[in-house]
């Protein structure tokens, strides 16, 4: 009898029944990819452990590792919780829809238990195929992720790819675990169900029900009565629309965040890296262990006698630096810093380290020039070209009037000394004293970002020949830096396409040129641009495709919803009816309706994301205007309008069908609810 | 003065070989401020009737004219408005609107209609009808007979040419069932109120003016009491 009652149920009402499934789907496909995701993560991790000969080396180690399967475990179990707190209102309202019949059945005699049992087991049958299907498409997305994942890190050096390994057992115990919480999900509501005497049971077979009285003031104030009527029976139906109203509030603020952080970021690399350093350098190459004189001297390499333009390939380079970095110090007395930086309260109030009153120990980082360089460096200063001395940049970031962004300078110590005492960074007492030949604000063109509060000394290459016995603490590596053009000429944009493959053949040459001698890495600046650009962009298509799946889900189970219920909205719909509700209000209610549930995520989302961009702006010291000039209006706006599009559709499919029926037929008399 | 007139009224259901004639040519007429019962087996015919002088269905054949209103002509809109201005419906099982308290279920007509309630006329109602103490809770929270009286009230609040009540105490007990129609018999003396009551409860039947018999989609007596 139940095995024909259930059938006849499904196949008469098999909207609800799609509510259900879709329901179990969105369970099985959440918690095996969570599942794939987790045992592939543990399963790399143990192989880097194995290829890196590591493995189990310490107790510490050991112990993460096991750690890990326990903490996955911990992290399914709430992702299931979470589920089954959200697709539990798809089994109730569907099991409420019929609660009439069902009290007809403990009428004539049902127990509790036949009644749990038979919801039970509708449940597990509408279940059991979308639970396989999401099973499956949670795989497949996993093994998409670590496809996609591979294809976006390719360039990142020293990773391995990953492989996707499929486990019988993980599916198995995903496959379960989903299949606890669909039943879990069906039994609670069916517990209650089955509680109910006769009477309560015939008594609420209305399916809208608010548990407390409630006004929609805002619905009211904008749309009458009908405002009012749609948001209670939108309110009343919000368990049902529990996966409608989550998924499409996360993906659409999900979606608008992950646009805004990635365009904030950009913007920040932009100006911190991209724009500020565009015009000091092409290609640079970072020459392993090897010092500057080694490197200078090798006439082999092409660059030890290669200053300003000579040819590189085929192509010609404009300029070439050799440099090494060098630690030292010096020590300040309190009347040798500047007039301005002691209007500011001195060093120490810029760094906020306390002041001792004596002489202060100041970082004071070398950069050694090649002597070519250098000369070029003295011309650019001002000074006739010299190599006994070094090109002071006294300047000091005033953090007390400026951000790390927009940085001010004031000039570090007075200019008058002539000579400078370095002390070595590696062997205390050692000194070097120098001259200075001359105070400045320019830097030498160079890819360097120098520490806020040192005080950078550049020096010719044959000074520190001579110094350098003395002070040590060198870098182990030596660059080169090389500009394809002539900057004056303004032959090169930045985003222009034309010089990627001449930047490429030049890096090209320049490795093949230094390998066979030294281990050498090598960057080009629009490489590297094109590498970041690729890096977010990979990163936008990953949570875009996250975001958008979301969205599917949201608009999947919207359109289940209007569709599925037709039965229940029409008594409600007639009873509107009978009161003297005109079409035109009924369909304005659907309307409104609508507009809830697309207007809702956009209500939210958009201006807590205006929020949140406005303080991340603010918080990284950008303009604001900067940002909201190139804010990702148009794909957040694309993403509103599919969102409202689609939610618009299935309540006009929805409403069309309503109000086609004959909703006096429900007025006619109860039985039509059966 | 005849508020309500039915002439050669016949409604019919299905096609072809399915077809079920549920009125046949009926001839009825009500005057203002009269009480009436139809009676009648189930299948009778009379929720049929009830439904037509509500506008909610059309009839087949015939001619319905409510308060001068031609129903013939009224499209859905028409037919919407004419319901919550000309006639009030009440119902075996309230069809009170679950998600609205009962003052916005009662005032609900009006409030469709954007007409502004007579306050002191409302709160004559809800006095008579005990519910002062009920207005601001929701429908599943009231018993039968309080629902059943929200819904004589919404019925009442609009003054209706005529009130159709459809076996309107079906589902109540006698206390309950007794309470309905002294109130619809008072709102019938106090405020001269049109009444077409629907039963197959005789002695409901027996608290009308007049009462009309109904037999196999036809008016088989018609009754004038005292």
């Amino acid at each position: 009898m139940w095995k024909d009652y259930s059938k006849s149920y499904i196949r008469y009402n098999r909207a609800s029944g799609l509510q259900i499934c879709a329901a179990a789907l969105t369970a099985s496909f959440f918690l095996t990819l969570f599942a794939f995701v987790s045992y592939n993560l543990w399963v790399y991790e143990m192989e880097t452990r194995l290829l890196e000969g590591s493995a189990m080396q310490t107790g510490k180690e050991a112990d993460s590792i096991a750690l890990l399967p326990i903490l996955f475990a911990g992290i399914m179990l709430l992702t299931a919780i979470s589920l089954i707190l959200i697709i539990r209102g798809s089994f109730e309202v569907s099991m409420q829809a019929r609660i009439h019949q069902l009290g007809i059945l403990i009428s004539i005699g049902a127990t509790p238990a036949q009644i749990r049992v038979c919801l039970l087991q509708e449940a597990a049958v509408l279940s059991l195929l979308p639970m396989f299907v999401g099973g499956v498409s949670g795989t497949l997305a996993d093994m998409g992720l670590i496809s996609l994942t591979n294809v976006m890190m390719a360039d990142v050096s020293a990773r391995r790819t990953a492989v996707f390994r499929f486990s019988p057992a993980v599916y198995a115990a995903a496959f379960l675990t989903s299949a606890l919480t669909v039943l879990i999900s069906a039994w609670m509501p069916a517990r209650k169900i089955s509680r109910m005497t006769p009477l309560q049971a015939i008594r609420n077979a209305d399916m809208l029900q608010i548990k407390r009285r409630k006004h929609s003031r805002l619905l009211s104030m904008l749309f009458g009565v009908e405002g009012e009527v749609a948001g209670n029976a939108w309110r009343a139906r919000k368990k049902a629309m529990r996966i409608s109203n989550a998924s499409l509030l996360l993906s659409f603020l999900s979606f608008s965040l992950m646009l805004g952080f990635t365009t904030l970021s950009q913007i920040s690399t932009r100006f911190t890296y991209f724009e500020r350093y565009q015009d000091v350098w092409d290609i640079m190459v970072t020459v392993k262990h090897t010092d500057i004189e080694e490197l200078a001297a090798d006439s082999h390499n092409g660059f030890g006698s290669r200053r300003g333009t000579g040819q590189l390939g085929d192509e010609m380079a404009y300029n070439v630096a050799l440099y090494q970095k060098a630690e030292s110090l010096i020590h300040i007395p309190p009347d040798r810093f500047s007039d301005e930086l002691t209007a500011l309260g001195g060093l120490s109030a810029l760094t906020g380290n306390p002041a001792d009153g004596g002489k202060a120990q100041v970082d004071a980082p070398l950069v050694i020039l090649d002597d070519d360089s250098f000369l070029e460096y003295c011309g650019q200063t001002g000074i006739s070209p010299r190599l006994d001395g070094a090109i002071v940049i006294n300047q000091i970031w005033d953090s007390i009037n400026s951000n790390f962004r927009y940085k001010k300078y004031v000039p570090f110590v007075e200019e008058e000394e002539r000579s400078v005492t370095l002390y070595s960074a590696v062997s205390e007492g050692n000194t070097a004293e120098i001259p200075v030949l001359d105070y400045t604000y320019k830097e030498p063109v160079l890819r360097e970002e120098y520490d806020d509060y040192a005080l950078v000394h550049v020096i010719p290459m044959s000074l520190w020949k001579r110094i350098s016995p003395r002070l040590g603490g060198e870098e182990e590596d030596s660059y080169i830096r090389i500009l394809a053009e002539d900057r004056a000429e303004g032959r090169f944009a930045v985003e222009d396409s034309e010089i990627e493959e001449t930047l490429d053949a030049m890096e090209n040459a320049a490795v093949r040129m230094l390998e066979v001698n030294y281990e050498v890495e090598s960057e080009n600046r629009i490489r590297e641009k094109r590498d970041n650009d690729r890096m977010i962009m990979g990163l936008m298509v990953f949570f875009g495709s996250f975001c958008v799946l979301l969205g599917v889900i949201g608009i999947a189970d919207v359109f289940s919803s209007t569709l599925g219920f037709l039965n229940q909205r029409k008594k409600e719909f007639a009873q509107y009816m009978s009161v003297g509700m005109t079409p035109a209000q009924m369909k304005k209610l659907f309307f409104i309706e609508a507009s809830v549930m697309a207007g809702r995520p956009l209500a939210l989302t958009i201006p807590l994301t205006a929020i949140m961009m406005q303080l991340m702006t603010k918080a990284s010291f950008l303009e604001p205007k900067i940002f909201w000039r190139e804010a990702p209006v148009m794909p957040i706006c694309l993403f509103a309008a599919a969102i409202v599009l689609f939610v618009a559709l299935a309540y006009y499919l929805g409403a069309r069908r309503i109000l086609r029926c004959d909703l006096n037929a429900a007025l006619r008399d109860d039985l039509f609810w059966l | 003065m005849e508020i309500v007139k039915c002439s050669d009224v016949e409604k019919v259901y299905g096609k072809g070989e399915g077809q079920t004639a549920a009125l046949r040519g009926i001839d009825f007429s009500m005057e203002k401020g009269s009480f009436v019962a139809v009676v009648g087996a189930s299948g009778s015919g009379k929720s049929t009737l009830l439904h037509i002088l509500g506008s909610v269905e059309k009839p087949t054949k015939g001619r319905v004219e409510i308060d001068g209103v031609d129903m013939a002509g009224l499209n859905a809109a028409e037919a919407a408005i004419f319901r919550r201005r000309k006639v009030g419906l009440i119902y075996q099982f309230y069809n009170l609107i679950p998600t609205l308290t009962v003052e916005k279920n009662i005032l609900m007509p009006l409030l469709l209609d954007k007409r502004k309630p007579n306050r002191e006329y409302f709160d004559r109602i809800v006095t008579a009808l005990g519910l002062t103490d009920k207005l601001e809770a929701l429908p599943h929270q009231l018993s039968g007979g309080q629902q059943q009286r929200t819904a004589i009230a919404r019925s009442l609040t609009y003054r209706p040419a005529v009130i159709l009540a459809d076996e309107p105490t079906g589902n109540l007990d006698q206390k309950n069932s007794r309470e309905i129609v002294d109130l619809l018999k008072r709102s019938n003396r106090e405020f001269a109120q049109t009444i077409l009551l629907i039963t197959h409860d005789e002695k409901v039947a027996l608290e009308a003016d007049r009462i009309v018999t109904m037999e196999d989609g036809r008016i088989v007596a018609d009754r004038q009491r005292g």
